[in-house]
């Protein structure tokens, strides 16, 4: 009898309980998408203070005392620079000594869209230039103005603003400073219009 | 008379109760359904998104401009900034090789022996990805830095008191989580298919 009352149930609210699975569908799809742009303290956020704009700051060790971001390897030094490309595109230079050594771009998002790694025994330089992704006029390049390109790869970028973060492995004390050398000779110029 | 009237009292609010019930019941279709839902797959991840490696699990389009809202929800979320997952894996271990929970108040020895790799580190965090504060002032090993075995194999011991060889203290941080970097040049077509045999083991040994 109650089996039947349910299924009576079922058959008058079939509509309804459509229309309710439809809205949590759509609901989920919101939520889901919304969560990035609400979510407080992005990690964009976080490290805008310690990441100042087109200059590469080396950051202290990790410690408990000292992480910014949740599960930052210990293990790593880090040098951060913020780019913004509205006035100009930006280059990036910087040396990978080699392994364990990183060089990635993120935007505001997070979204990693250039990594370079080090090799082992091998020294690498690694030149970028990041030029907005826009339609109008970024002014000549170092090669129509008759001078030799300062940049070894271009990168067309679709957000104006970002993080560029070095990594370098923690060998300990004794190569600390040879280390922090390396980072802070990593440069971020940007070449206004 | 007034028989009658109580008795379509009743009928009424035993209606009325129903609607209620009925409406509860889609109100709470919509919520859990939709909200409910996406917290899940944002917070946990799903076959769709993450990869399970024995106790190991990995966020499989982590920061790569392509991956999914439910990933870029994740680590947004998290506050943590991840390199791509094309270049660098990163797997976090919460359970144990039986599935129970890790806990500072036990002891654990995580090992094994990675593949050629680049480079790797293998660090231990609370439960939030915050470092543990310690004497020692230790709180990962990398394939630089760890003391290896025979073989390139490697055994590491989680602990609240110091122990010999590779130990990583765990305090009195509660649960852990334990995070394994995994960093390598490759294309996809070269990428080192990790499976869980390949991967370091984590066996409890004692708890408090």
């Amino acid at each position: 009898m109650q089996i039947r009352t349910f299924t009576d149930w079922l058959q008058t609210r079939a509509r309804v309980l459509l229309v309710a699975v439809l809205t949590a569908a759509i609901l989920h799809i919101v939520a889901t998408l919304i969560a990035p742009r609400i979510a407080g303290g992005t990690p964009f956020a976080k490290l805008s203070p310690v990441a100042p704009l087109h200059k590469f700051q080396v950051l202290p060790p990790i410690t408990p005392q000292n992480q910014p971001l949740a599960f930052m390897a210990p293990d790593v030094r880090y040098a951060m620079c913020r780019y913004n490309t509205a006035q100009g595109p930006v280059s990036v230079s910087v040396r990978l000594p080699g392994r364990g050594w990183a060089l990635a771009l993120y935007t505001p998002e997070g979204d990693n869209f250039y990594t370079a790694l080090g090799q082992d025994g091998q020294q690498s330089d690694v030149s970028l230039q990041l030029t907005p992704v826009a339609d109008r006029f970024l002014g000549l390049t170092p090669e129509a103005r008759g001078k030799a390109s300062e940049a070894a790869t271009s990168l067309s970028i679709a957000t104006g603003t970002g993080l560029i973060v070095v990594r370098a492995p923690d060998l300990g004390l004794a190569y600390r400073a040879e280390t922090e050398a390396t980072l802070q000779r990593a440069t971020c110029t940007p070449h206004p219009f | 008379m007034i028989r009658l009237s109580l008795h379509k009292l009743k009928r009424r609010l035993l209606t009325a109760s129903a609607r209620v019930i009925e409406a509860a019941l889609i109100a709470a279709i919509i919520l859990a359904g939709g909200l409910g839902s996406s917290w899940y797959m944002v917070e946990a991840g799903s076959r769709l998104t993450t990869a399970k490696l024995g106790p190991w699990m990995t966020w499989t389009a982590a920061a790569r401009p392509d991956a999914d809202p439910y990933t870029r929800a994740h680590f947004v979320n998290a506050g943590t900034l991840p390199v791509s997952s094309q270049i660098q894996r990163a797997l976090v271990a919460r359970t144990d090789q039986s599935g129970e929970r890790l806990h500072s108040s036990c002891e654990y020895i995580v090992e094994g022996r990675l593949p050629n790799v680049e480079w790797w580190s293998l660090a231990v965090f609370n439960e939030h990805g915050r470092l543990i504060p310690n004497e020692a002032d230790r709180h990962a090993f990398t394939g630089q830095t760890i003391a290896l075995a025979h073989a390139g194999n490697f055994s590491v011991t989680l602990a609240r008191e110091a122990r010999a060889g590779n130990w990583l203290p765990t305090g009195g941080a509660g649960r852990l989580a334990l995070v394994l970097n995994i960093a390598e040049n490759r294309t996809p077509d070269s990428a080192t298919k990790l499976d869980a045999a390949q991967l370091p083991t984590i066996r409890k040994i004692k708890c408090r």
